[in-house]
């Protein structure tokens, strides 16, 4: 157990050094760009991923949180307001669209609490659309500047950079802590928590507000990545992808909203440079993922290892740890 | 026994998934180093006999709007095919990228291709928030950005830049205010009601109309919205007969909405003369779908394929034979027109790029292309004619759209003042001008 910390450390620290020192191997700005996009979608991802691994309720409206907070710096910018002003308001915005999205869903589960977030994104999209002396309508609003240096690509890689792992550390810090626990006690069994005397709502709606300040973070970034926002950032299409790129990456994994997010964004990217059938691509990636491997690249990583390695005495483990995360979200609608 | 027995097979299954999806995922990662000396090494060779410009193509040619994204890379491709991609010694090296409809793509595709593939000139994308985001990128690195196809009025109003020009369309509001302007005075109605496409796009196509039939002494009794997503127009289309004006004026961004409209509308019996449709409502693709019973429908565009004009039998004659008989509609013609203003810069001046090749573009006047005479105004948008059409069938059995009236240098003002006009809010359903 102890060694197998220490090895997961080691790759923690060397993935952190490789990450650090991209703007040193002489790639260009597009590359920068790509890595920034990663990590951005990486963060909303993770975002997805903690209310969905140990709360096991699975967002649809995730993507509409981040817009909304992109849209509050797009109009603070529009306005003449300084960056301070914009973030601030960027914040409020996601609290309060969070608290909303909590207060509706917190006493939902599964299905229900898919659909209820599903609606709530498509409130926001439509606002995006029809609202358009806020919003600009489809136009969307352009030229939303990133504040001081940050427009130059290597600072702004290294900003993302530091939100990403400031964001990860977080959101496992909160994962770890009692919390976490009560949390992942609530996705195994509701009825068994409240007759333990835990107020189920009253979590719930707490996880909704962690995650979906996670999800403004990421709204924020992207949009001074873009300088743009416009209503399909707030679509369901976008939300659903963030999904699939939990489930990719490895729902409840700490590094699986990472690599399903590079997954993506490169099949979008680049892949679709070279293919044509891009999106089939993706979709077949997809499948094979829940065919083959449904704790997702990091969750089945282990344990593929592990069985590699036969009958070393730490095989156990990892498996038993893993399988019951990468399970968890189907298995919860089975249950009362 | 058991559980051995069951986990071999299963661990097999998983090795040859993970290994499906580790190539994918490499696939995904590799062709950048292994396709991007193609290119290249293309570019490197010609440029020691003569100079090449490269062009960056933004299109979505996948998810919803594959249809009409790929005829507007279809019309470029035609161009160059047709007449070369060699002109004045210049090489025009075409590099085409998909943005599936996706601003957050379409930006990073847009960097790629100036950055990785250090192109000249950005051409399209398509949709309205796509090609706003790509005209600001394309100006803060100071790359000319040409737009085929997208009508948004911000992009030569608001949000214009000294960069970015419309080549091949125009405005929402412009393309559709002469169509107000004809039914007031030569269609001879009096009262209109409208029925619009619910988002930026409807709300600029009516807008046009409204102001020209008004500017005209025509009076609007009602206006309609739909969201594009209808599919029964039967209840729009009572609240039509309801309103009871003397005309009623269409605008869809193409697609289903205009053969649906009009089969709730003629299948309730009602008059075709008193119907006036926008581009995109009666584009080719309507035009197929309804075939004869739409003879004699009349419409307001920018593109005529009915025009007798020696440039558009060529692109008639040309996408024919590329496509299997059909006729070219407007997406066609905006990257077939812009790759002829392009070629035409070139022949006339040879190499350009930056600036130079944005007012070479700008500031000429072209004569007889398939659009008729076109040019360009201060803020970069197309000035040029808008065709009352109609519906004629011609003997190879395809319908066209024929002009029967012509409104000549059509601008984006509609006689305001340019600044004037820029205080205005953006058209919505509560402001139409």
């Amino acid at each position: 157990m102890n060694r197998r910390m220490l090895v997961n450390l080691a790759l923690l620290g060397l993935l952190l050094v490789v990450l650090l020192a991209l703007p040193y191997f002489g790639v260009s700005n597009f590359v920068l760009g790509l890595a920034s996009t990663i990590l951005i979608a990486a963060v909303l991802a993770s975002s997805v991923n903690f209310l969905g691994g140990d709360g096991g309720m699975v967002s649809l409206g995730h993507g509409a949180i981040a817009a909304a907070s992109a849209y509050a710096v797009g109009w603070a910018s529009r306005q003449g307001l300084d960056s301070m002003t914009q973030v601030l308001l960027a914040l409020v915005v996601t609290l309060v669209v969070s608290f909303l999205y909590g207060l509706l869903s917190m006493r939902t589960s599964g299905i229900y609490f898919l659909m209820v977030t599903l609606a709530l994104g498509m409130l926001i999209y439509g606002l995006a659309f029809r609202l358009s002396s806020v919003t600009g309508g489809e136009n969307g609003i352009s030229g939303i500047a990133a504040p001081g240096n940050l427009h130059e690509e290597w600072i702004y890689y290294y900003v993302v950079l530091g939100i990403f792992v400031i964001t990860t550390g977080a959101l496992w810090v909160v994962s770890s802590s009692p919390f976490g626990a009560s949390l992942r006690g609530l996705r195994d069994s509701e009825s068994r928590m409240r007759s333990l005397g835990y107020s189920v709502a009253q979590y719930k709606l707490s996880a909704f507000m962690i995650s979906g300040t996670v999800a403004g973070i990421a709204g924020v970034l992207a949009v001074w990545h873009t300088n743009f926002v416009s209503p399909s950032s707030a679509g369901v299409e976008r939300s659903v992808l963030l999904v699939v790129m939990v489930i990719l990456g490895g729902i409840g994994t700490l590094l699986g909203p990472l690599i399903g997010a590079a997954v993506v964004v490169l099949v979008e990217n680049v892949l679709s440079s070279y293919v044509d059938r891009w999106p089939t691509a993706l979709g077949l990636i997809f499948i094979l993922v829940i065919l083959f491997a449904r704790a997702g690249v990091a969750g089945s990583v282990p344990k593929v290892l592990a069985k590699l390695r036969g009958r070393s005495p730490s095989a156990t483990p990892p498996g038993d740890r893993s399988s019951p995360e990468g399970t968890a979200v189907p298995d919860r609608n089975h249950n009362p | 026994m058991t559980s051995t027995m069951t986990t071999a097979p299963r661990r097999w299954i998983g090795l040859v998934g993970l290994a499906a999806t580790a190539a994918l995922v490499l696939t995904a990662c590799a062709p950048p180093q292994a396709a991007e000396p193609e290119p290249d090494a293309g570019g490197g060779t010609e440029a020691a006999v003569s100079e090449t410009l490269k062009v960056g193509y933004i299109s979505p040619v996948t998810g919803n709007f594959a249809v009409a994204g790929q005829e507007m890379v279809d019309g470029w491709n035609l161009y160059w095919e047709l007449n070369g991609n060699e002109v004045n010694g210049v090489t025009v090296e075409t590099i085409v990228e998909d943005d599936a409809g996706n601003p957050e793509i379409s930006l990073t595709k847009a960097a790629k291709l100036v950055e990785q593939d250090e192109v000249d000139v950005l051409v399209g994308p398509l949709l309205a928030n796509t090609a706003l985001a790509v005209a600001e990128y394309a100006e803060s690195v100071g790359v000319p950005n040409l737009h085929p196809v997208a009508a948004s009025d911000d992009l030569t109003q608001r949000n214009a830049n000294g960069l970015t020009v419309r080549t091949g369309s125009m405005g929402g509001s412009q393309a559709n205010y002469p169509g107000g302007e004809w039914a007031a005075t030569e269609g001879g109605f009096d009262t209109a009601v409208t029925l619009c496409a619910d988002y930026a796009f409807g709300w600029e196509s009516c807008a046009g109309f409204v102001q020209g039939f008004q500017d005209n002494g025509g009076e609007v009794v009602e206006q309609l919205w739909f969201p594009n997503s209808t599919t029964d127009f039967s209840t729009y289309v009572s609240q039509i007969q309801a309103a009871g004006a003397d005309m009623v004026y269409v605008a869809t961004a193409g697609g289903a909405p205009g053969p649906n409209f009009l089969t709730s509308y003629l299948g309730l019996g009602l008059d075709m003369d008193k119907l006036l449709l926008n581009c995109c409502a009666a584009d080719q693709g309507t035009l197929r779908a309804m075939g004869d019973q739409i003879v004699g429908l009349k419409s307001v565009s920018y593109w005529a394929e009915g025009r007798e004009s020696e440039a558009v039998a060529e692109l008639i004659e040309a996408y024919k034979e590329f496509s299997g008989g059909n006729v070219p509609g407007a997406y066609i013609a905006g990257g077939y027109i812009t790759a002829s203003l392009v070629a035409s810069v070139l022949e006339e001046q040879g190499y350009l790029t930056g600036e130079e090749l944005v007012s070479a573009i700008t500031e000429s006047t072209f004569e007889d292309n398939i659009f008729g005479r076109v040019s360009f105004d201060e803020y970069n948008n197309t000035v040029g004619p808008v065709y009352i059409r109609e519906v004629v069938k011609r003997d190879d059995g395809n319908l066209y759209n024929t002009p029967i009236a012509t409104y000549e240098d059509v601008d984006q003002w509609f006689g305001q003042d340019p600044e004037e006009a820029l205080q205005q809010p953006n058209y919505s359903q509560d402001f139409q001008g």
